[in-house]
C-alpha cells in the first residue's frame, strides 16, 4: 500500500486499541453484546462470502440457458440454485449480473463509495475502495486492467459500470479454455472475487 | 463542491492498489462488525424489537455523509477502515452514547495492555436480529405509482444539483448528455432525504450510458463506454436542460 503521509509510528496497535475500547463501551452501554462483532464475521465467512457468486458462475458456465436467466433477471435466477438463506439480503437486495463475450469485457466500479454485492461476493476487497482506482477506472479502464495484469486487446469493447443507486454489479467472466472435463465444483475453484468485479478473467488451472 | 464526489477522471495520480486482500489489519474487522450491528439494529427497520440500548437510526448514508464531511486531504489520508473508525466513533460521542473522555481513558487501557479481555454481556435477541437483517436486507424498492419519463435509447441530460452534505450523482457525469439503457421496473427510495440535492422518495432509477470522448474531450481511452446507475431526479430532457441554461 502506498502512504502519502506522514502516520505515527503505532498506527495499528493505536486503532486497534480504540476500536477494542469502542467495542468494549459498547457491551457495557447495552448497545451489542459480546458476541455480536463475531457473529456478524461468522456470517460472511460461511454465508455471504465470493463462495455462493462462484457457483453461480459455474453453474452459467456448464448451463447457458441459465445464463441467459441470469443476465435477465439476476434475483430469479439466483433464487434458483440451493445456495443459502438471505441471496436477498443486505447489500444483494436488487443485484445485476453482466456477462462478458469475446468482443465485450465488464468491470465494475463505485466512483462515489464501494458499493458491493455481499450475498454473492462477500466484502470488498482494497483494490476496489481505492480511490486512485476510483478515479482512473472511469478514463482509463485499460490502463488500469494492464496494472492488473490484464491486457484487454483493443478490439475488446470494455463496459464500465459505475453503481451509483441501488443496484449491486457482479461480472459473469467467460469459461476458461481447456476446462473441458472438469466438474461444476472443479470450475468453482477457478472463479475469484477478482474476476467477478472485472479486473481480472477466470483462468484454468 | 466536494472532492468525494468528483473522483471519477482525476489525473496524476499514480499505479492503483491491487490489494485483494478485504481487511489489511485484524482490528478493521472489529470496525466492520460494529458498523453493520448498527445498520442492523437502527430503529427504522421492520425487526423485532431488542433490549439493545441503540435508539438511533445509522444506516449508510450516515457512514458516506461523515466520510464525505472530511478535508478531502483527510479523506485521502486515512484508510477505508480508518475513515470508519473515527466516523462511527465520533457518533456514538455525539449521540451521547459515550463520551470522549470514557474512550480515551479505555483506549489508553488496552493500549497498554492489548491482551485485556473485553467484558462480557448482552442479550442473544440482539445477535438473532443482527442475523436476520444481513439475511432479509432492506429493499429500498417501493411498491408506488411513478411516471417514468424516459424510455430506453433517449438522449438525456444530467443536472447539476446543489451538492449539500450527500448525493448520489457522481460529480463527472454533471451536465454531460446520456443515453438510457436500461428502465428498471419500480421505484426506488434513498436511505435519507438529500434535501436540495433531491434524491430519498421514491422514484424511478435510469442506467444511463456516456460515451467516454463526451466525458474527457481528447483525452479518453478508445472502444469503451461508461455506465452509471442514476435517480430521475439526476436526469431530465435535454430540452430542460437548454431552456434553464437560457433562463
Amino acid at each position: 500500500m502506498i502512504d502519502r503521509f506522514h502516520y505515527r509510528q503505532d498506527r495499528e496497535a493505536y486503532s486497534a486499541a480504540r476500536v477494542k475500547a469502542l467495542e468494549a463501551l459498547l457491551i457495557k452501554k447495552g448497545v451489542i453484546t459480546d458476541r455480536t462483532v463475531d457473529t456478524v464475521l461468522d456470517f460472511f465467512e460461511t454465508r455471504m462470502g465470493p463462495f455462493n457468486g462462484a457457483k453461480i458462475v459455474a453453474r452459467a458456465w456448464v448451463d447457458p440457458a441459465f445464463k441467459d436467466r441470469l443476465v435477465a433477471d439476476t434475483p430469479k435466477a439466483i433464487a434458483e440454485l440451493q445456495l443459502p438463506e438471505g441471496m436477498a439480503g443486505a447489500e444483494g437486495e436488487h443485484m445485476r449480473a453482466v456477462a462478458n463475450a469475446p468482443d465485450v469485457h465488464n468491470l465494475i466500479i463505485c466512483t462515489l463509495c464501494s458499493c458491493y454485492p455481499w450475498p454473492v461476493l462477500g466484502l470488498p476487497p482494497y483494490w476496489y475502495k481505492d480511490p486512485t482506482f476510483r478515479s482512473r477506472a472511469a478514463r482509463e479502464p485499460r490502463a488500469v486492467l494492464t496494472e492488473f495484469g490484464l491486457a484487454v486487446p483493443d478490439a475488446v469493447e470494455i463496459k464500465v459500470w459505475d453503481s451509483s443507486a441501488q443496484i449491486r454489479w457482479f461480472v459473469v467472466p467467460e469459461r476458461p479454455a481447456g476446462t473441458d472435463g472438469l466438474s461444476e465444483a472443479e470450475l468453482e475453484a477457478l472463479v475469484t472475487p477478482e474476476a467477478m468485479m472485472g479486473v481480472a478473467v477466470a483462468r484454468a488451472a | 463542491m466536494k472532492l468525494q464526489h468528483y473522483l471519477g477522471g482525476l489525473e496524476g495520480l499514480g499505479p492503483v492498489s491491487t490489494e485483494t486482500r478485504v481487511f489489511v489489519d485484524v482490528w478493521e474487522t472489529r470496525i466492520f462488525g460494529i458498523h453493520t450491528a448498527m445498520m442492523a439494529l437502527s430503529p427504522q427497520l421492520p425487526l423485532p424489537e431488542t433490549p439493545s440500548t441503540f435508539n438511533t437510526i445509522w444506516t449508510w448514508a450516515d457512514l458516506r455523509k461523515g466520510a464525505e464531511s472530511l478535508n478531502p486531504f483527510d479523506y485521502f489520508r486515512f484508510r477505508y477502515y480508518e475513515k470508519w473508525l473515527g466516523g462511527i466513533s465520533g457518533y456514538f460521542i455525539d449521540n451521547g452514547y459515550i463520551t470522549a473522555e470514557e474512550l480515551d481513558a479505555l483506549t489508553e487501557e488496552y493500549y497498554s495492555e492489548p491482551s485485556k479481555p473485553l467484558p462480557g454481556a448482552g442479550d442473544e435477541a440482539i445477535d438473532q436480529r443482527v442475523v436476520q437483517y444481513l439475511v432479509e436486507g432492506d429493499s429500498p424498492k417501493r411498491d408506488v405509482t411513478v411516471t417514468f419519463e424516459f424510455k430506453v435509447g433517449d438522449t438525456v441530460a444530467i443536472r447539476n444539483v446543489p451538492t449539500v452534505e450527500h448525493t448520489r450523482l457522481p460529480g463527472f457525469l454533471r451536465n454531460k448528455f446520456g443515453t438510457i439503457e436500461t428502465v428498471y421496473d419500480g421505484a426506488y427510495t434513498y436511505l435519507c432525504d438529500t434535501g436540495p440535492d433531491g434524491v430519498g422518495a421514491a422514484m424511478p432509477v435510469y442506467c444511463v450510458r456516456f460515451e467516454p470522448s463526451d466525458l474527457w474531450p481528447d483525452n479518453a481511452e478508445k472502444n469503451f463506454s461508461l455506465y452509471a446507475d442514476l435517480y430521475a431526479h439526476y436526469v431530465e430532457a435535454p430540452e430542460a436542460a437548454e431552456a434553464s441554461k437560457a433562463a
